[in-house]
């Protein structure tokens, strides 16, 4: 691969390619019980070359010869944009975040169905003791990737990946009532315990046993971490370094200004072990970090990939992410972690006399 | 392909009740612009398959996009499907087929270079940002894609398909202030190239109506006697009612085929619902479905009975039906699912002017800008709407959300109009995952009494 990104630079300036193969692997389980196992073996490519200073790229899944994917993503150059970057010579985790990120877990790897059928039973049986009246959907899945990253100028890396999730959800009818209940785990290794899944799936049900109606009016909401993802999507979303350099966010220049609550503290942090986002490096060649977004209500950064941050004068962030092997990199949240508070859930319900829980 | 296909069925036919291969190579170009930039341009191609086993009433399904191993695919979609698999297996009976069906295209966008493509668009861009200087930014999406198809199954079917697409969506954001308005029109079509040439009355459309939509006032919300014009009046059909019509969400749902039950009455006798996949040249079209069934005209609702109802090879055979040619898969990652085609109501006898009259105070909602449905509940914001007022229409009004229960409002479709319009955008149907397929959908204008409009 190498020897043709070699060649491939006597056409265009540079060129860099990214590769993605995955096995994916839902049991899923409708009404109670087992319903479909549809696997997903997955391939893709995607060129991006700099040619004559502007961005060109392609992709493919399947058989497509490096030549033909060449010649199109020379051809889209023509109309690409000014590059502000070029493909990092070097990719190596340094600096004081040098730590190993641990992704892989060969256990997940080595899962078999009959196991994967067996936990899901599991999971309906639990619920299923709580109250037999409900209809219970629940997929296990098991996902393995393998990424390869290479450039004309040098830089490599690659890196396997491996994640392990049970999801479940819940209808209960009784008379015109509907409750649906949604929840999910889900982890790089092979640890999930099935009890934390459904013990809140139980909770819930409990939560729902007696239905009252709300008068419209001014009280105190707890948003549970499920739901607080409503509230800080906004700020998420204007924080995207693309979003501020097309001046479209309406944070654009309210960096280091206090604009929340003291209690507001966003990450997003490309580091933690076995988290979904997690990697060595982002879908470029960026280190990842642990970047600190929001710091006690005040913005600290914008997050950038190698073209935005160029554009802007700034460095990339390490969160150049793609949507699969068929795009670009763009700027993207690896795991977006809100810092904790003090405070349990359990005190912040006590504290409320009359108030409302979004899940 | 068809060796390599039939040689891996011949090898392992006598281990399941049912396999079958379906490959597909497609070739895909999207074009971006926003505001006066040229956002994304993008060429991209795909190879990939399939393999679906049915053993004892399961299915086991392997996509890839390898093709080097497909007797290994094969032999693992047999082995999960056994898992699965509990009961009896149950397919609808069809007679095999073999046929390559190939496309004449109204100029072959596989011929029309990048830098023509981009032109256009670049064009029909520059028409939505100059026609206004209210108009603060855009949005153009283009797509075309080319994709072939080939299926064979243990039955002996073998049929290659050809499935062109191309899309365009236009947005036009108006601005005055901090009132900030959006509008949109989007194209889509199977024919060619052609077409794509001859839409720039919908760029100066979608400015159009973004800038209206900036002078008019909210709704007040209400119960109106409302009017939906040809685009709304198919979405309404196609995603209220169309999707209660797909069995395999219905042999599974006891309430929901409870309130399904053929033979009830679902509206007046005007009132004709049907969902026809072999209407040439729309974009729900398609001489085979992805179960290689032939499709053909269903009707839903006949004479205001509910009368049929859509099916895969499965579905008919477990509820007793005959197969309706309506198992469609978005491409080779995903197994067919009963999903609608070309969905419309049939013509009624009221002209536009007849359904207008008497309304003394209503609305006209034109177009579709988003919505969602719970079973048999509704909701739909109208692209644009204006009031009736002493069967005229008056001035432009905004935030029009429709919302009700499907049953109560189909009886209460009071006028039939006689000016049917198919739509075809460049966006599709949504459902399990698999978005955007392409249908259209289609009515003539229907006049509905007591629909609750929601303003702000």
């Amino acid at each position: 691969m190498e020897k043709l990104l070699q060649q491939a630079s006597k056409k265009v300036d540079s060129a860099e390619l990214f590769r993605v193969k995955s096995k994916t692997v839902p049991v899923n389980f409708e009404v109670n019980r087992l319903k479909s196992i549809d696997i997903s073996e997955s391939e893709g490519k995607a060129l991006r070359v700099i040619n004559k200073g502007r961005i060109g790229f392609s992709s493919s899944t399947g058989s497509e010869g490096f030549d033909s994917m060449l010649e199109k993503a020379a051809a889209t150059s023509e109309f690409g944009s000014e590059a502000s970057f070029d493909f990092p010579r070097e990719i190596k985790r340094g600096g004081e975040e040098r730590k190993n990120i641990n992704i892989y877990d060969k256990k997940v790897e080595d899962k078999s169905i009959e196991e994967m059928v067996k936990i899901g039973e599991g999971i309906i049986e639990k619920v299923g003791d709580f109250n037999r009246k409900l209809r219970c959907d629940v997929t296990i899945v098991k996902d393995c990737n393998e990424i390869e990253y290479f450039n004309s100028r040098g830089g490599n890396f690659s890196y396997n990946k491996t994640a392990f999730a049970y999801s479940m959800m819940v209808q209960q009818i009784e008379n015109q009532d509907m409750l649906i209940i949604y929840s999910s785990i889900e982890s790089g290794k092979d640890n999930l315990e099935l009890e934390e899944l459904t013990s809140e799936i139980i909770e819930n049900l409990k939560w729902g046993d007696k239905i009252v109606s709300v008068e419209s009016g001014k009280m105190p909401v707890i948003f549970t971490p499920k739901a607080v993802l409503v509230l800080i999507l906004p700020i998420i979303s204007g924080l995207n370094g693309k979003m501020v350099l097309k001046k479209i966010s309406p944070l654009v220049a309210q960096k280091n200004k206090k604009l929340w609550s003291d209690l507001l503290t966003l990450y997003s942090d490309g580091t933690i072990d076995f988290a979904t986002g997690s990697a060595p490096f982002d879908d470029e060649g960026e280190e990842m970090k642990r970047v600190p977004l929001v710091k006690k209500g005040k913005i600290k950064n914008f997050y950038y990939d190698l073209q935005t941050a160029g554009i802007a004068g700034a460095e990339s962030t390490g969160n150049g992410l793609r949507a699969g092997s068929q795009s670009e990199p763009a700027p993207g949240i690896s795991n977006l972690v809100m810092e904790e508070g003090k405070i349990s859930f359990s005190e912040m319900v006590k504290d409320i006399s009359e108030g409302i829980v979004i899940d | 392909m068809r060796e390599i296909l039939e040689k891996v069925l011949g090898d392992k036919k006598n281990k399941a009740d049912y396999i079958e291969i379906r490959t597909e190579k497609k070739e895909v170009t999207t074009i971006h612009f926003q505001g006066k930039k040229l956002e994304k341009i993008n060429c991209s191609q795909q190879t990939g398959g399939n393999v679906r086993a049915l053993v004892k009433g399961g299915w086991g399904f392997v996509s890839f996009n390898q093709f080097d191993d497909l007797e290994e695919k094969v032999r693992e979609a047999i082995e999960v499907a056994s898992l699965i698999g509990k009961e009896e297996s149950k397919l609808a009976v069809i007679s095999p087929v073999v046929e390559i069906i190939n496309r004449k295209l109204d100029k072959d966008f596989r011929q029309v270079s990048l830098r023509e493509k981009k032109n256009l668009m670049e064009n029909y861009n520059s028409i939505i940002m100059k026609s206004n200087p209210l108009i603060q930014s855009s949005n153009v999406i283009y797509t075309d894609r080319f994709s072939t198809t080939y299926f064979a199954n243990s039955e002996g079917s073998y049929i290659e398909q050809e499935k062109p697409f191309l899309g365009a969506r236009f947005t036009a954001i108006a601005r005055e202030g901090d009132n900030v308005q959006l509008a949109s029109e989007s194209v889509g079509t199977i024919k060619g190239f052609k077409t794509m040439e001859r839409i720039s009355t919908k760029a100066q459309k979608a400015a159009f109506r973004a800038v209206n939509l900036l002078k008019a006032q909210p709704v007040e919300g209400g119960e109106y006697t409302v009017i939906l014009d040809q685009t709304l009046g198919g979405v309404f059909i196609h995603e209220a009612f169309g999707h209660l019509s797909e069995s395999d969400f219905l042999y599974e749902d006891e309430r929901m085929s409870g309130l399904m039950k053929l033979g009830k009455k679902f509206g007046s006798p005007k009132l004709n619902v049907v969902d026809d996949g072999s209407i040439p040249d729309l974009l729900g079209s398609a001489k085979y479905d992805d179960e290689g069934v032939g499709t053909k005209k269903n009707y839903l609702i006949k004479e205001g009975i509910l009368t049929g109802r859509l099916h895969s090879r499965e579905t008919a055979a477990k509820m007793g039906e005959e197969p309706t040619g309506n198992a469609r898969a978005l491409d080779y990652r995903f197994k067919p699912i009963v999903r609608m085609t070309n969905t419309y109501i049939k013509n009624g006898d009221t002209p536009f002017k007849d359904l207008l009259s008497g309304i003394k105070k209503g609305i006209y909602a034109k177009d579709c800008y988003g919505g969602m449905t719970t079973f048999e509940m509704f909701t739909f914001s109208a692209g644009e709407g204006f009031m009736i007022r002493d069967g005229e229409i008056a001035e432009p009004v905004k935030d029009v959300v429709l919302s009700g229960n499907l049953f109560t409002t189909l009886l209460n479709i009071e006028g039939v109009g006689n000016d049917l319009k198919m739509i075809e955008t460049g966006g599709g149907c949504g459902k399990a995952g698999q978005s955007p397929l392409p249908v259209s959908f289609g009515s003539p204008h229907l006049r509905i009494k007591k629909v609750i409009v929601g303003g702000r």
